[in-house]
């Protein structure tokens, strides 16, 4: 018990909600970025625009199987030698839009693709132009559809934010591993502590997911 | 000037011949139905009107607009040819009310006042006004066709096209569609094309009956003399058919 408490205690404890910060900071900005992008390159792969949605359709399949690590590597250490230097913050969003963004563009045309086709039929043939139909009929619904498979890719992404700890960046993770390297016994309680935070973030997400798809469909 | 010509009209899916050198004309406010056997090309026929299938050769000119020239303006077309689907493609996202306003209110720039109000109206002759606020999965199918009907009503079209609207319905709600339609047809100004299996509707209203078959247009008929004795053999076997079974 006395373990627990000098485990827990308060400076331990102010010093993994810091992390905890920058975990949601990152997080937060990327969904932000990568739902943007997610939304454009899974209209573009959608609409089918000659060579163009070809070319980002071939970009997409790259990216996505490409592993997210190397791909943190790749901005952290690889750009820089091209002169454009990153601090492991901005490395760490940039890495993880590129990544996610490409994720859900597979679940933005897919979720456009779920929508019945005599929707768009219907608009058209309302009088309605391509993008309004898009815009007020076709998107909507498709948003809609997408909500559960969009939020398990943020709760991905939150996840994903603990890679970015071997660029060092200040997250949950890397926090937890300095505390317990001043104190090795406190490995335990610290894994189980993040693993608790971790959990509870995620975990609120997918309730309000749950929520708002209810209050939807 | 017809409301709706065709000459020499072709399309193909592919290899597959769907429309054999169609030649037909529509006036103003004809009502005209299209009878056929299912496969015959009927609702690509149809869905040539408003520009949803193109056409490979010939000319359609539809209300002064040449619809085999790519780069006719469709929007402008749709503005004034409404379309009623057989499974009535109603937004699922919105309202009923919302439905009907929608297109006016982002095509027309319809006074919104002005367009509630004739959304109200349309949705009162179609018996459906205590369901403005209902989405459409709230609906049974013949109040969806009818609120289908209203919504292409809205845009003040001068052609209305029906693709089979009640062949996907239950019987007991077939005539409140089909009473609808019956109202509008004899109105008198609006120009209706109708794929249908209502033989009933085409016998009232119509006045023309084009039997099509194998993607071509086999007989173009006043309905009265068509429905008296069809010329061609094809017609009549597939009329004692349907009407038999009644």
């Amino acid at each position: 018990m006395a373990l627990l408490e000098q485990a827990y205690s308060f400076v331990n404890m102010r010093f993994l909600f810091e992390g905890l910060a920058v975990t949601l900071e990152v997080s937060v900005i990327s969904i932000i970025f990568s739902f943007i992008f997610g939304l454009i390159f899974g209209v573009i792969r959608y609409i089918e625009v000659p060579y163009f949605s070809a070319v980002v359709g071939f970009i997409i399949d790259i990216i996505r199987n490409l592993p997210l690590l190397l791909i943190i590597f790749f901005t952290y250490f690889a750009i820089p030698e091209l002169g454009i230097r990153m601090t492991p913050m901005s490395a760490s969003i940039v890495a993880l839009v590129v990544f996610e963004s490409m994720m859900l563009a597979e679940v933005v045309r897919s979720g456009i693709q779920a929508v019945d086709s005599g929707q768009m039929e219907g608009a058209r043939a309302n009088g309605l132009t391509y993008f309004q139909a898009m815009r007020y009929i076709i998107l909507p619904q498709a948003l809609t559809k997408m909500i559960p498979p969009l939020v398990s890719q943020f709760i991905s992404l939150i996840k994903d934010t603990s890679l970015a700890t071997i660029i060092v960046l200040p997250e949950l993770l890397y926090h937890a591993q300095i505390v317990y390297s001043q104190n090795t016994t406190y490995m335990l309680p610290m894994y189980v502590m993040i693993a608790l935070m971790y959990f509870v973030v995620c975990y609120i997400l997918s309730l309000a997911a749950r929520y708002l798809e209810r209050r939807l469909g | 000037m017809a409301m709706i010509e065709f000459k020499n009209v072709d399309k193909y899916y592919g290899k597959y011949h769907a429309l054999t050198d169609i030649n037909l004309q529509v006036q103003q406010g004809e009502v005209v139905v299209v009878i056929g056997p299912s496969g015959s090309g009927k609702s690509t026929l149809i869905r040539t009107i408003n520009g949803l299938e193109e056409i490979e050769s010939g000319q359609l000119i539809v209300n002064g607009m040449d619809l085999a020239d790519k780069k006719a303006d469709l929007n402008e077309l749709r503005k004034n040819v409404g379309m009623v689907f057989q499974h009535f493609n109603l937004y699922a996202n919105k309202t009923v009310i919302e439905n009907i306003m929608l297109a006016p209110r982002l095509v027309l720039k319809r006074d919104e006042a002005e367009n509630k109000k004739i959304a109200l109206r349309l949705l009162d002759t179609v018996g459906l006004a205590e369901k403005a606020d209902a989405y459409p999965k709230q609906l049974s199918g013949g109040q969806k066709q009818r609120v289908a009907i209203a919504r292409s009503l809205a845009m003040k079209p001068k052609v209305l096209l029906f693709d089979e609207p009640t062949s996907a319905l239950d019987p007991e709600m077939i005539d409140d569609v089909l009473n609808v339609m019956k109202s509008i047809a004899k109105q008198g100004d609006m120009t209706l094309v109708v794929v249908t299996h209502e033989m009933g509707f085409a016998r009232e209203v119509a006045d023309r009956v084009i039997f099509f078959d194998q993607g071509q247009v086999v007989e173009d008929d006043p309905a009265e003399e068509f429905f008296k004795q069809p010329k061609e053999e094809r017609a009549r076997q597939f009329l004692s058919k349907i009407i038999t079974h009644k």
